[in-house]
């Protein structure tokens, strides 16, 4: 299981996220200035920490039953 | 004569070995699914099971999404805008989460069985990916 191809391509995504944004007439420079850098590092914390949880869920995925 | 059907377990009336114990595993495998996957083994002996941990699954799934919901309040605001976007995001978030698979073993000896709900891993990289997207445009990555 050490193949683990992105489900999405990354492009895709970014695309998709930049028309959500675009199409509600998001201000990102005013979205990013609601974020201070307390805020930024949790959710920087938060983002590694599920990434990790989706690796090793998704490379040792099907997990052994006792 | 008729023809008996032949059964995994029928030595096992001699009461000179040990199946019975193995038979006791493969309950205990059994009753650990989700209800959505079934797994049913019988007349059998010597079966491993092996499947995906689809609650784990969910939850990483649920934590996801808030994140998603969390960063989006914090940026845009708990307003109509936030709540749009979370709402157009939520469409692709939207896939269908059953994994509805009977395997069913019998009448066989030592089977290994390995299934996999290839859905949901595909779904939780896929919502990862849109997380990470969202943030990287906030250039908190």
């Amino acid at each position: 299981m050490s193949e683990n191809p992105k489900a999405i391509p990354n492009k895709v995504v970014d695309l998709l996220v930049s028309e959500v944004l675009r199409k509600n007439n998001v201000n990102i420079d005013s979205a990013k200035s609601n974020l201070n850098d307390e805020q930024k590092k949790a959710i920087k914390d938060l983002v590694e920490e599920l990434k990790t949880q989706v690796d090793s869920f998704v490379n040792q995925s099907p997990d052994k039953k006792e | 004569m008729a023809e008996t059907k032949w059964r995994a377990l029928d030595h096992c009336d001699d009461h000179k070995n040990d199946a019975d114990v193995d038979q006791e595993n493969t309950q205990k495998q059994i009753t650990k699914q989700e209800s959505n996957e079934w797994i049913i083994v019988r007349d059998s002996e010597g079966v491993e099971v092996t499947t995906t941990d689809t609650q784990v699954a969910l939850n990483l799934q649920l934590g996801i999404q808030a994140a998603i919901v969390a960063v989006i309040s914090i940026t845009i605001g708990d307003n109509d805008q936030g709540n749009n976007v979370a709402q157009d995001l939520k469409q692709f978030m939207k896939t269908k989460q059953s994994n509805r698979q009977k395997t069913i073993i019998e009448g066989s000896k030592h089977v290994k069985v390995k299934t996999t709900d290839t859905d949901i891993a595909v779904n939780i990289q896929a919502l990862l990916q849109i997380l990470v997207a969202i943030v990287a445009r906030l250039d908190v990555l």
